[in-house]
């Protein structure tokens, strides 16, 4: 093997490796939702798999979740993918923490109970680490 | 599951607290009618500032001669009856989702203050089941109810820290939860517990007559 074929090998080895990196680190592998707004949060994050979710839940358009509104109406081909939900839900002077669990709380348990699919109790999200 | 989750947490909710507040508006007046009709001599009697008085003291932990004979009994009962109402008005898991509904919230208590005091309210649950088998005097007065009554008040509290601890089953203690709550609102007008309805007339009268036809204090 020459030097040209062992770089060849090592440059796609390393390929490889880096877009399984930038995969691991893409949306496709999201482990928890969390927003740096809760700096002291009362229930432990939810895990969340991106992908497996979405899949299982028949969902394709992103603005389903990462939904855009301008003057109260949804916009159908925008997306907010990429931002936290407080840089909106928490944007206004009246919003408070509580208002942007709410919002969060709506946009996931609101979903499930209307798809009658998913978690909805407390705990079947806010699952506890340690046990 | 859903099912079951969208009725106890919706309909069902209202259904208790309909029952709740109309059952106990219907106790006081039909428990009004009945004492104009066999004993209207409570109403002339009554005074306002001999209640009061009888009220307030009652309410001081210790400052009546009966709670300081019994001193673990008052500790208990005081400790148990604060607990029972700061810990599901208090908890933010009740206030987040009061928020979700109507975006009102006030203030709320730290998870582990909640954990202490519903613990609390489980112990205190126990100390009254043992105290009622244990004690002739209370055990005299004792029926099978009062032993559901209390499995009944404790078991909210039970189901709330079994879900909130995420033991397992945790989701069905989650839905039992919902169900004891409503259970024992339904109750509280129609069992012993109507105590929490009853106490301000009972204790009143009780001053009134002491203070305002004997000229005594009741404590």
């Amino acid at each position: 093997m020459g030097m040209r074929q062992v770089l060849t090998l090592l440059s796609i080895i390393g390929g490889m490796l880096l877009l399984t990196g930038i995969a691991a680190y893409s949306q496709g592998d999201i482990r928890f939702v969390k927003d740096s707004a809760f700096d002291d949060p009362m229930r432990p994050p939810v895990k969340f798999h991106h992908d497996a979710h979405n899949q299982k839940a028949g969902i394709t358009e992103c603005n389903v979740c990462h939904h855009m509104y301008e003057d109260g109406e949804k916009l159908e081909y925008e997306a907010s993918i990429g931002m936290e939900c407080s840089q909106c839900h928490l944007s206004q002077n009246d919003n408070s923490k509580m208002d942007l669990i709410r919002a969060y709380h709506l946009q996931c348990r609101g979903c499930h109970l209307k798809e009658s699919a998913g978690p909805v109790l407390c705990g079947e999200c806010h699952q506890k680490t340690d046990q | 599951m859903h099912a079951i989750y969208e009725i106890i947490s919706g309909p069902m909710v209202w259904l208790a607290f309909g029952i709740f507040i109309l059952g106990s508006l219907y106790r006081l007046f039909s428990m009004g009618r009945l004492a104009l009709k066999k004993d209207a001599v409570v109403f002339s009697y009554m005074s306002i500032y001999y209640a009061l008085r009888s009220i307030v003291h009652w309410i001081v932990p210790f400052a009546s001669v009966n709670m300081r004979k019994h001193p673990v009994m008052t500790l208990v009962a005081f400790v148990f009856h604060i607990c029972l109402f700061v810990v599901p008005i208090f908890l933010f898991a009740h206030i987040i989702m009061i928020h979700e509904a109507w975006q009102i919230n006030w203030v709320y208590i730290p998870n582990l203050a909640a954990d202490v005091m519903t613990l609390a309210v489980i112990g205190a649950c126990i100390f009254f089941f043992c105290r009622r088998l244990i004690l002739p005097e209370v055990r005299y007065l004792t029926t099978y109810s009062d032993f559901l009554i209390l499995a009944g008040v404790a078991a909210p509290f039970i189901t709330g820290f079994w879900s909130f601890h995420q033991y397992p089953g945790h989701v069905a203690a989650g839905i039992l939860h919902i169900l004891s709550g409503e259970i024992i609102l339904v109750m509280i007008p129609f069992t012993r517990l109507s105590h929490m309805l009853f106490f301000p007339f009972t204790r009143g009268y009780a001053g009134s007559e002491f203070g305002g036809v004997r000229n005594a204090k009741d404590w």
